[in-house]
């Protein structure tokens, strides 16, 4: 009986301080850094400060080490040649930046792209917070509402080298500015556009049937059909259909995406009504004239019977394999997986088509404004300045005079400079566009080699690009060359086509590009199923057209018209900051 | 108190034997020193995050900072539209899942067990544990194909002269095909513990047996069941506390919006939930909801087992 | 057994049942053949989709680029590291653990406090961030320890192996505790013996779960250098977001091609426990039964 007793207390005693301990040292560490910091500073970077207030070098050497910290989202170099063993501590770009500006870069941890949001997540809620990072704006958001950001206004102002200013403010401090809240710059970054849809097609199908590229919509449907019913690919066997699909009919390629932009619906997208508010593409009618079409096409075979099961990556088999000579999609299809489908079958020939019309208006794209990249800095970080020199250090090491292979300034992979592991890193908004352009020209004109001003941008992937011009051109048979090239480096290829229906201003554009507003965040999932599930079920014909107008109603009945009226208010807001 | 007046009176004798007591029963407890130190630590030391449930998580805040919410994540959660349907398909699938998961490979055990030649056992038993080690990432493609339209199964089912099937598309026949495939490949795991058990049974007792003349069919029934009963029935309530765990990376890889009515569950809901921001509190909630029921079932089986066998389970 | 003169309905149930059996292996062994085949194709046909059973445009690429990346033989050294120690320990936890749990009351009075002790955890967990608050409190991040110590018991374990004990007749004990032994002599000379068909089950799903454990690595390791075999291998598949696709990503969309790569890690992820299996079989099957031992 006794011992009863004694054992008891003791259990619970060491059970609570179990509980206890993690609890209340994890509450000591959010203590004892901010005392960390306080003191610090003042006795090391005092001195730093006044000298460097007179003179602002973007690419100035401290005079003390400085230590930054970081969490790396790791990749494996790419480049076959990279140097063996190269680990990021050990990368070029960490040794020459404790060289040139007496910065010792530590990473804290590192781990793979996959993993890297699940890892961040618990390395803030244990307190380890690195100095500087690059996030999107969701994360951005999250800090700024914790109050954990550091004020970055002084820090660009007066350290932001020229070359980072021509990327950050390319869009005449568009993001500036909406990351600038209470006249605080808490992130910095440039935004970027982008989205365009294409049709992708089969030419030596259409050349095999006689046709012509379609340009309306029924053209369009004369061709899948063709290519359903009349053998394409002339092997005499019925096996293919005409337009591919894949489960998620909003996905990241190979989906309908294009097709309900050919009717002038935009789901997912917000769009400026005739009043001048926003409304979500989602609801509106032409949608549901996008899905009786879609409807009929499943009817008639142009589509799968079976696409709604498999995913992007399981539904590219069939392009690979030949089954289907059209996609909706973006500018890197010939990357992957058209590279591929040329190599199966070496007669496969695409080519990029613009979204079809439909009752005689032109089938214009969407195209988002995004703002992502975001650099900001811990607001316990000792050198808030320190962030946008590595951006300024960045950007000198990127020069065209060290990615050149033949300069005796290289710094790649092959010598131990891997480019992915170094944050933060901005590129040109432009740049997919600009590199076209250049190594078109360089290939038009016949140069052996590719001439690069000093202050171009990203000068590395374009080398890149430019090696594969010459590459497929010598060796018409390297798909994988013709890949690289047909997608960036070709004015008819995937970027300088959709460049030109950009230019051709046949883009519609997403108005809202703020992060998720709460009535989003709670009810976004539950929506986003009702409108799959609805969709889907009203293509394969299980359920009837008219289910979108209820489709409709219940929308806005959960949580629809909040989201619209919020998304309003930030458009109020924000539109003309 | 009886008790403590008795053995007050008897003090002489009973002290030593109690101390005898505790002697003996000395090393017992500290054979289970390492293993309370580690579950202190790692099992019960977590538990602190559990009233992140309660809170409005931000992890940049951490659990002392965040702002507590009371109820606010199960009201949440709860309120969710369709949280109705896709708890009454998850209880559905996971029970399902339950009773098959054990009921076919507690067959297969004994069917293996009437094979006499022992390559043969041996064979089969690595073969069945095989699918154990294939994720359903890899699986999935394989399961589309096996049951398209012009898949194999169909093909073999055209020869009875069936219609094809778009299985994985019909809320008829996918969820059947969810919990035969997890069946199938889980099916291996249990049957080990099964052939373990039958393993364990007392050899003499099918002499005996036989001597009285029972045939195989019989000593199944009355040695190797009964033999084993104590350990169907400890798989049987530790499977329980899964019982709101429908297997969340096989209905996510194979199933599509055609067949959400039936085969959404509490995870791939959760799941859509976190991609637009990392809920974790009602995550956290649901998964507070879960440990709840799964306690109370499995206690609730511990209590029959006792109270109509008289057998503790642990 | 049998040899001689079976019932014809005997034979019928044999004949039966192997065939049952048989189909039934094949069911499984089907997945595997497709996916070596496919490991052992060439891309192209890989991602084409059109590999069946059998390799097409045969080539051992993707082995060979596995095999020669050093961080493939670091991290499989860590594995075998962490298999043998991880194994190890948490057998000899969950024996020790279901020893006195084992009991009646009569011998522990205390037994069921304890089992309720650890019968919970079964059930409440914290969930990721706190867990990885504690490992990283308890100063295990970064070694191998942290993929064994905080797992180092399974509740699950102890409470099967509780059960097998408990089926060891009460008689061979008593008969050790006459000639004196005591708990520990018991529990190494009478039990263990009697005890390895359960010890080789478990054994075998703790030597599984070991093995194929991953996601711990990408938890608890601040750098891939420490990653065990698992963890390097789901790296080396990573799902790329091609919406968020950068200038810079020039060849991540040929990564994604990689499908040979892919089944190839399922093999070498699968096979050297397909290696151990058969061995520890013969536990299973044989096996060292409670009765033969008696007599």
């Amino acid at each position: 009986m006794k011992r009863k007793i004694a054992v008891y207390p003791l259990i619970f005693a060491l059970l609570f301080a179990f509980l206890m301990l993690p609890a209340c040292s994890s509450g000591d560490n959010k203590n004892q850094n901010p005392n960390q910091s306080n003191t610090s500073p003042e006795s090391s970077s005092g001195d730093n400060q006044t000298n460097e207030t007179e003179n602002f070098d973007p690419l100035g050497k401290y005079d003390e080490p400085v230590t930054v910290t970081q969490v790396l989202s790791f990749r494996p170099p790419e480049e076959a040649d990279a140097l063996p063993g190269v680990k990021p501590e050990t990368s070029g770009f960490v040794k020459d930046l404790k060289e040139m500006l007496n910065i010792d870069l530590k990473y804290l941890w590192s781990v793979p792209q996959d993993q890297f949001d699940q890892k961040f997540s618990l390395s803030i809620a244990s307190g380890d917070l690195p100095d500087v990072m690059q996030v999107d704006l969701v994360t951005f958001e999250k800090f700024r509402e914790q109050g954990i950001l550091a004020d970055l206004s002084d820090a660009y102002e007066n350290y932001a080298s020229p070359a980072l200013r021509k990327i950050i403010e390319k869009d005449d401090r568009f993001a500036l500015n909406s990351l600038t809240f209470d006249g605080k710059l808490l992130g910095v970054t440039g935004s970027g556009t982008g989205g365009t849809q294409i049709v992708w097609i089969r030419k030596d199908w259409l050349d095999n049937l006689k046709l012509q590229p379609p340009a309306t919509l029924e053209e369009f449907e004369k061709v899948a059909e063709a290519f359903v019913n009349d053998d394409p690919n002339l092997n005499g066997a019925d096996d293919t259909y005409g337009v591919i699909l894949n489960k998620n009919l909003l996905g990241w390629g190979f989906d309908a995406k294009g097709l309900f932009y050919s009717h002038g619906s935009y789901p997912n997208a917000w769009l400026k009504s005739s009043d001048g508010s926003l409304v979500s593409g989602n609801i509106q009618p032409e949608t549901k004239t996008a899905l009786s079409t879609l409807r009929s096409w499943y009817e008639k075979g142009i589509l799968d019977k079976e696409f709604m099961l498999a995913d992007e990556d399981k539904i590219s088999e069939d392009i690979v394999v030949g089954k289907v000579g059209i996609s909706f999609g973006e500018w890197w299809y010939p990357n992957w997986p058209l590279n591929l489908s040329k190599d199966n079958d070496p007669k496969a020939e695409w080519i990029p088509l613009q979204l079809p019309s439909f009752e005689g208006k032109p089938g214009k794209t969407l195209n988002q404004r995004s703002i992502n990249s975001i650099l900001v800095v811990n607001k316990e970080a000792k050198h808030p300045e320190a962030a946008i020199k590595m951006a300024n250090y960045f950007l000198e090491m990127t020069k065209p005079k060290y990615t050149d292979k033949e300069s005796p300034d290289y710094k790649g992979a092959s010598n131990g400079y891997v480019y992915q592991w170094f944050t933060p890193r901005f590129y040109y908004p432009g740049v997919f566009d600009l590199i076209m352009e250049t190594v078109s020209a360089a290939v038009e004109a016949g140069q052996e080699k590719l001439d690069l001003p000093e202050d171009f941008p990203s000068a590395g992937e374009a080398q890149a690009v430019f090696a594969n011009a010459k590459k497929f051109q010598a060796d018409p048979a390297d798909n994988s060359a013709w890949g690289m090239w047909f997608s960036r480096g070709a004015r008819d290829g995937g970027v300088g086509f959709s460049k030109k229906v950009v230019d051709d201003g046949m883009v519609v554009w997403d108005e809202y590009y703020g992060p998720p507003t709460p009535t989003m965040i709670e009810r976004r999932s539950s929506l986003d199923k009702m409108r799959d599930e609805t969709f889907m079920k009203i293509i394969v014909g299980s359920a009837p057209v008219s289910d979108f107008d209820k489709y409709v109603t219940d929308w806005k009945k959960l949580g629809g018209d909040d989201i619209t009226a919020e998304v309003n208010k930030w458009y109020a807001e924000n539109a003309n900051k | 108190m009886n008790q403590t007046t008795a053995s007050t009176r008897k003090m002489p004798l009973a002290l030593p034997r109690n101390r005898r007591r505790w002697k003996k029963e000395l090393p017992l407890h500290l054979m289970l020193i390492p293993g309370v130190i580690v579950t202190l630590i790692y099992a019960y030391g977590p538990m602190f995050g559990i009233v992140m449930a309660f809170q409005k998580f931000q992890p940049a805040l951490g659990f002392l900072k965040s702002k507590w919410i009371g109820l606010k994540n199960f009201e949440y959660v709860f309120n969710l539209p369709d949280f109705n349907q896709v708890l009454w398909n998850t209880t559905f699938i996971s029970v399902m899942k339950i009773v098959f998961g054990l009921a076919v490979p507690l067959m297969m055990a004994l069917l293996l067990n009437e094979v006499a030649k022992n390559w043969f056992k041996r064979m089969i038993q690595t073969s069945i544990f095989l699918p154990f080690f294939l994720s359903w990432a890899v699986l999935g493609g394989i399961m589309i194909e096996l049951f398209s339209l012009k898949g194999p199964v169909n093909a073999l089912l055209s020869i009875f002269g069936v219609d094809p099937i778009m299985f994985m598309a019909s809320n008829h026949w996918f969820v059947t095909i969810i919990i035969a495939s997890d069946v199938w490949k889980g099916m291996g795991y249990n049957m080990i513990i099964f052939l373990a058990a039958i393993v364990s049974i007392n050899a003499n007792l099918y002499e005996a047996a036989e001597v009285d003349g029972a045939g195989r069919w019989k000593q199944m029934v009355h040695i190797t069941l009964p033999g084993m009963a104590s350990i169907i029935i400890l798989i049987c309530t530790l499977s329980l506390g899964g019982v709101l765990n429908a297997g969340f990376d096989q209905i996510l890889i194979l199933y599509n919006p055609i067949v959400y009515e039936k085969a959404d569950v509490i995870d791939t809901f959760v799941y859509r939930l976190g991609l637009f921001d990392q809920q974790y509190a009602p995550a956290a909630a649901i998964g507070l909801f879960k440990s709840a029921i799964s306690v109370v079932l499995v206690s609730l089986s511990y209590y029959l087992a006792y109270r109509f066998s008289n057998y503790r389970i642990f | 057994m049998h040899f001689y003169k079976q019932s014809a309905g005997r034979q019928l149930f044999n004949v039966i049942n192997l065939s049952f059996l048989t189909i039934v292996t094949f069911m499984c062994v089907v997945p595997f053949i497709h996916l070596l085949a496919v490991s052992l194709s060439s891309n192209a046909a890989a991602s084409a989709g059109s590999v069946k059973l059998w390799p097409i445009g045969f080539t051992l690429e993707a082995y060979g680029f596995l095999g020669q990346k050093p961080e493939f033989l670091r991290s499989l050294g860590v594995t075998l590291q962490r298999v043998v120690l991880g194994t190890t320990i948490n057998m000899l936890l969950v024996f020790i653990t279901a020893y006195p749990l084992s009991k009646t009351y009569e011998q522990f009075r205390y037994r069921v406090y304890y089992v309720w002790f650890f019968a919970i955890t079964m059930f409440f967990g914290g969930g990721l961030i706190p867990t990885y608050i504690v490992v990283k409190e308890t100063g295990l991040m970064n070694s191998i320890w942290a993929l064994i110590i905080p797992g180092a018991l399974s509740v699950w374990n102890a409470v099967l192996m509780l059960n097998f004990f408990r089926g060891i007749p009460r008689d061979m004990e008593e008969a050790a505790l006459i000639d004196g032994a005591g708990h520990w002599s018991i529990l190494w000379k009478v039990y263990l013996p009697v005890s390895l068909p359960s010890i080789a089950t478990i054994g075998l799903f703790t030597l599984v779960g070991h093995w194929n454990s991953w996601f711990d690595g990408i938890l608890y390791m601040n750098s891939p250098d420490h990653y065990p075999l698992q963890t390097y291998l789901s790296t080396l598949v990573t799902s790329i977001n091609i919406k968020m696709i950068t200038v810079e990503d020039l060849s991540t969309l040929q990564n994604l091609s990689e499908r040979t790569l892919r089944t190839a890690q399922i093999f070498l992820g699968a096979l050297p426990i397909m290696l151990v299996y058969p061995f520890l079989q013969q536990y299973f099957v044989k096996g060292m039964t409670v009765g033969s031992v008696k007599e």
